[in-house]
């Protein structure tokens, strides 16, 4: 009944998000659109592109009713753009994710975030990784595989990418503090759901470690602010004095 | 209704209210699979969630006869998102059930009582009901009647088990002028920019999660 896993996101867990990204098919057949619980699909009419979730574009894929285009940033010219500067400009964090959408329009309304901003479909920024850039590519080559021009090019590229963040994520280890406030801008999901049990428990058990020092701190921080307050309403009461 | 209001209705007329739900759903599961603490139940967006998903259902019972093979192919499209719902709607509500179940003392009074949706009420006070019954009956009933409650806070030391609430989170910003964080008792101060990811506590983000500022991830 209650949930089996621990906290944080298991790696299917990551997929499951990922698959919710929107990609751009290229329908074979003609298809209406579907009113699903999500919101309406596009209606498909060959050879017209149209943008879909991943999960959809793989099942149409895989019924030969569509081809995937794969996004911009996974062609094999992109990634090594990418790999280029993730260890030349950027060899301490990782190269910043693509330009942020624009901001919701009033502070009530809610912001968009991956995976719900368009990251993926043709027309994409192809200068930076998406958050879900594992997961994407590695489903888009076991799934559609064929619609690549060259699979083994981008599989090499994305394994080398890899390699290169997974690096940085063990040596970022040592900034991590009791308090957290690390900064982990261009990260990725998986690369998340992978490091937040080390992170995570570094951080904690700093934290355990300083909890008796970080109190003694926490009440004079107190005291001062109380003290401080209270300083300045004697000097109002001189005021009223004079 | 004032100003505000009618610009927003402009604003969202582009994102269908499917669209907005299914992604505050997400957000919200997320959330509760990744902090240490419930957050509030999203009571009139499950109302509308579970709702649509009853139609879809019945609408597909409408339709499972019909044997045209186009039909039955958006049969397989619509029962494969269906499932997918009802994963997420299932997972976010039985994390939430484990939270209950860790610490249940905790979530029976006070503000993180009003978190809870209504049959998560009826199912920490039957549950507690059950639990304490069985204990007395196995072998409370056997101490002195002065040790004999499972919430003592007396010596200083309080038996209920609380949430790790300082656990570290990983959170992303998603609106402007957020400002800056600072968790109290230490040096940490974050200047958080929209886009930007930290890895903090949660008790220093807690109000600015349920307010939207940032999401959990």
């Amino acid at each position: 009944m209650a949930h089996p896993s621990p906290p944080g996101l298991t790696p299917s867990e990551v997929s499951f998000l990922c698959e919710m990204e929107l990609v751009t098919v290229i329908p074979r057949q003609k298809q209406d659109a579907y009113t699903l619980l999500g919101g309406p699909t596009p209606p498909l009419t060959p050879p017209l592109r149209a943008n879909l979730p991943l999960w959809l574009a793989l099942l149409l894929k895989r019924q030969k009713r569509a081809n995937i285009a794969p996004p911009p940033w996974l062609a094999p010219a992109a990634l090594s753009t990418i790999l280029e500067s993730e260890t030349t400009e950027y060899p301490a964090a990782f190269t910043p994710g693509p330009a942020l959408p624009p901001a919701p329009p009033s502070l009530r309304d809610e912001a968009a975030s991956p995976p719900f901003v368009p990251t993926s479909v043709v027309g994409a920024a192809d200068t930076a990784l998406p958050y879900h850039w594992l997961e994407m590519g590695e489903i888009l080559l076991a799934g559609a595989g064929d619609d690549f021009e060259e699979p083994d090019a981008v599989r090499r590229l994305l394994r080398d990418l890899r390699e290169v963040r997974m690096a940085k994520v063990r040596a970022g280890v040592e900034v991590l503090d009791a308090g957290g406030g690390v900064k982990m801008n261009g990260v990725g999901g998986m690369e998340i759901a992978e490091g937040r049990a080390f992170i995570g428990g570094v951080v904690d058990g700093l934290r355990k470690i300083g909890a008796s020092k970080e109190a003694v701190r926490r009440e004079r921080e107190r005291e001062e602010r109380r003290v401080g307050y209270r300083g300045q309403e004697d000097e109002e009461d001189m005021d009223d004095l004079q | 209704m004032d100003i505000d209001d009618i610009l927003a209705e402009v604003d969202r007329a582009g994102v269908p209210q499917e669209a907005r739900d299914l992604q505050s759903l997400t957000r919200l599961w997320v959330a509760e699979r990744v902090a240490p603490e419930m957050q509030p139940y999203p009571e009139d967006l499950m109302e509308r969630v579970l709702d649509r998903i009853a139609k879809q259902i019945e609408a597909i019972e409408e339709e499972a006869g019909n044997m045209d093979p186009k039909t039955s192919f958006k049969l397989v499209v619509v029962q494969t998102e269906l499932e997918r719902f009802k994963f997420l709607v299932r997972s976010f509500l039985r994390a939430r059930i484990a939270k209950l179940d860790a610490h249940p003392h905790y979530y029976s009074s006070g503000t993180p009582y009003t978190f809870l949706s209504a049959s998560e009420r009826q199912y920490l006070s039957a549950h507690q009901a059950l639990l304490a019954r069985h204990y007395a009956a196995s072998f409370l009933s056997q101490f002195p009647h002065s040790l004999q409650r499972l919430d003592d806070s007396a010596g200083g030391v309080n038996m209920v088990d609380v949430p790790d609430v300082d656990k570290a989170v990983i959170c992303r910003v998603l609106k402007d002028n957020v400002g800056v964080v600072a968790v109290e008792g230490t040096d940490v101060r974050c200047d958080m920019e929209r886009g930007d990811v930290w890895v903090i506590r949660w008790s220093a983000i807690k109000e600015r999660v349920m307010a939207g500022d940032l999401e959990l991830i």
